[in-house]
């Protein structure tokens, strides 16, 4: 009797849990109208309301396509790890929005873009994984050193041409009671950034095939030029930026940065919308970190965009969609307003734009551009989980820990990925 | 089925054993199975693998460096809920109002989310802006940095655990404690026993029941921490479920990440009954 009731609840076990494995996977669907699956970023500044524009104007363009949003449950759940979540349990979404695709593609899950069809991009071949384009760009952003003109100019200082130049305005800073740098460690990733800016300045610069060496075990992470980039990171957050850092949240970060209290905020070109929301009283202005002895480059992301399902019963739509999606003047323009973006189209978009945004405009067209390093694209990007290993080493490379060291364990954390590939 | 009895037995356990079964044993079960492939997450292919997950884990130092983490914070979490929960036991089980709102107090942290105590502490604990530096700053001392090094923090989040959690060991230390009989204090008392001596001698030996559960539960919620070393120092240090997640989800290595987690509850369950076995030696003292 005891078999037969454990054998029972064994087979509706099985039972149940095929049966949420599957959920979703027979979606109705008419031979009229064509769905399919959108998954969008949820941030504060992109609600579910903003990108459901897109889909709306493509439905009422396409009166036969129906396009459903989905974006992940909770603000602390990643886009990045929603959308694996989907694929894992075969729910992988017919079009989504993408960023270092590697892992999917050695999944199966993403399917190659016929580039010669998408002359609307400027560089439709950008990024490419042995020898295929898996996402079409929708949007460009810089990173760089963000500073409080006011004080600059009231202090006689200049944009830096050297790093030795820009040690000097952070001495000039500290010496007339400014903290030169606003730094936070408490969310976990704006660190990240000024370190991989000194990275590009110094290794891509120089280098553009770094991260394709890197992934080919030709060079490493302890190598004397990664070493001494880090150690200029280092530098700047233990000598220059506030001591309490470890504590402070990027809204925070930026709060010391807009009210005036630091002076430089090294950040992605994404602040633009919050000193238009926070309106300082002081004049930005923004420069690209420079190398040992020269400021002619600036670092760019450009690792963002769309990818279609390799297993999407709409190819056709999902590429429609996409070209859609940067094509609508009304959405795309918008789009790029929201952040102050870069687009990435053939043609120009009009949006309006701050003086701000015409002068970092203006260094990005006139100098070169290298990939930020934290997000190289394509065959160079860095393998998958080292970007979550580089988070945590440079919060505790910020709070004094060896540079030497932590770029061994980097080394050591490359070899396990690897050797699971 | 015979008996009507059985039947119906079985009927009222189905339910709860379908759950069962499928939310934890099947899982489990599966988690077994892929600690031994090389499964990435994504790809359906999965090889098998052996132990090699294992061997690897072994000689890895940031799994290592997890698992100090994690077993220290085990370790100040239940040191501290059994410490502290026996003491404010001892003292709020007497009877009167300001005893009873004392109780109250103390157990509304165990109803709040560890999300939410997570982030009223980060905020409360600021360098600059935080309450707590704000009050020393007000009595003339100067600020203190919490998050200045990774033994800090590490302190710092096993308190504001053990601060969470010490509602519920007090509920537990004082249904105990009215369960000890008034006669052994009366004995005490006539054998000359002062209070403190009547706290030792008396009251901690009959605590043991509580002491035993108390002292298992902390260990596993210890050894288990995730949302509040997550919220409140993220990236800084991690615990061994943090690794586990981010090797899942961020390096892709599912196998890898199953093998870490039957790690911790072989972990888990080895503490659990060397913890009993020594509490179970030397009851029959009592």
């Amino acid at each position: 009797m005891f078999k037969k009731t454990a054998l029972l609840i064994l087979l509706a076990a099985f039972a149940v849990t095929g049966a949420f494995a599957n959920g979703g996977a027979d979606s109705a669907e008419t031979d009229e109208i064509k769905e399919i699956t959108f998954s969008v970023n949820l941030t504060p500044l992109l609600p579910t309301e903003f990108w459901q524009v897109v889909a709306d104007r493509y439905m009422e363009a396409n009166p036969d396509v129906k396009v459903n949003l989905l974006g992940q449950p909770s603000s602390n759940v990643m886009h990045r790890d929603f959308v694996k979540t989907l694929l894992s349990t075969g729910q992988f979404p017919d079009v989504t929005v993408m960023a270092s695709p590697g892992d999917f593609v050695s999944a199966g899950a993403l399917m190659p873009l016929p580039t010669d069809e998408m002359g609307y991009l400027a560089n439709p071949e950008s990024g490419t994984i042995n020898g295929d384009t898996y996402v079409a760009l929708y949007k460009i952003q810089v990173g760089g050193m963000w500073y409080n003109r006011t004080v600059f100019n009231e202090l006689g200082l200049d944009e830096p041409r050297s790093f030795d130049e820009l040690i000097a305005i952070c001495e000039a800073a500290q010496g007339a009671g400014y903290t030169p740098i606003t730094m936070g460690l408490k969310d976990g990733w704006p660190q990240l950034v000024l370190a991989s800016l000194i990275l590009s300045a110094d290794l891509l610069t120089e280098n553009p095939d770094w991260g394709l060496q890197r992934n080919a075990g030709e060079v490493s992470f302890s190598d004397a030029n990664v070493v001494k980039a880090l150690e200029k990171y280092k530098l700047l957050t233990t000598e220059y930026a506030n001591d309490d850092m470890s504590s402070v949240s990027y809204s925070q970060m930026l709060e010391y940065f807009f009210t005036g209290k630091a002076l430089m905020l090294p950040m992605g070109s994404w602040v633009q919308g919050e000193e238009a929301k926070l309106n300082p009283d002081f004049e930005v202005g923004f420069f690209p970190i420079p190398s040992d002895n020269a400021a002619d480059s600036i670092s760019i992301w450009a690792n963002e965009g769309l990818a279609i399902s390799a297993n999407t019963e709409h190819p056709e739509v999902c590429l429609d969609f996409v070209e859609f999606f940067m094509t609508d003047q009304m959405w795309y323009s918008q789009f790029l307003e929201t952040e102050m973006l870069f687009p990435t189209t053939k043609d120009a978009v009009e949006f309006p734009m701050s003086d701000l945004r015409l002068e970092v405009g203006d260094k990005f067209s006139s100098l070169n551009q290298v990939e930020h390093w934290y997000d190289m694209t394509g065959d160079a990007a860095l393998l998958p989980g080292l970007q979550a290993f580089f988070n945590k080493m440079t919060s505790r490379i910020a709070t004094g820990s060896d540079v030497e060291e932590e770029l061994a364990l980097f080394d050591n954390e490359w070899k396990l990925v690897k050797s699971q590939m | 089925m015979k008996n009507p009895e059985n039947r119906s037995n079985a009927l009222f356990l189905a339910p709860g054993l379908l759950i069962y079964t499928v939310f934890l044993i099947i899982p489990l079960g599966l988690s077994l199975i892929y600690s031994f492939t090389n499964w990435n997450g994504l790809n359906p292919n999965m090889k098998f693998i052996g132990i090699r997950n294992f061997l690897l884990l072994a000689r890895e130092p940031m799994f290592l460096e997890s698992m100090k983490v994690t077993l220290l914070i085990a370790v100040l979490t239940t040191l501290g809920v059994n410490i502290f929960g026996i003491i404010v036991a001892a003292v709020l089980e007497r009877k009167g109002r300001l005893f009873q709102l004392g109780r109250t107090l103390v157990f509304i942290p165990a109803i709040l989310s560890p999300v939410v105590v997570s982030f009223i502490w980060s905020y409360m604990t600021q360098t600059n802006g935080g309450i707590i530096n704000r009050i020393l700053n007000g009595v003339g001392l100067s600020s203190i940095d919490l998050y200045s090094s990774s033994l800090s923090m590490v302190l710092l989040v096993s308190f504001v655990i053990a601060w969470a959690a010490l509602g519920f060991y007090v509920t537990i230390y004082i249904a105990n404690l009215n369960s000890v009989p008034e006669e052994l204090y009366e004995a005490a008392e006539i054998d000359g026993a002062g209070a403190f001596r009547k706290f030792l001698n008396v009251t901690i030996p009959m605590l043991r029941p509580a002491i035993v559960i108390n002292t298992i539960t902390a260990t596993i919620w210890g050894l288990k921490q995730y949302d509040f070393v997550k919220v409140m120092i993220p990236g800084h240090i991690q615990t061994v479920t943090i690794y586990a997640i981010e090797r899942a989800f961020e390096y892709n290595m599912f196998g890898y990440s199953s093998a870490v987690i039957m790690v911790l509850l072989v972990m888990t369950l080895i503490i659990s009954v060397v913890q009993m076995k020594i509490t179970e030696k030397g009851s029959d003292i009592y």
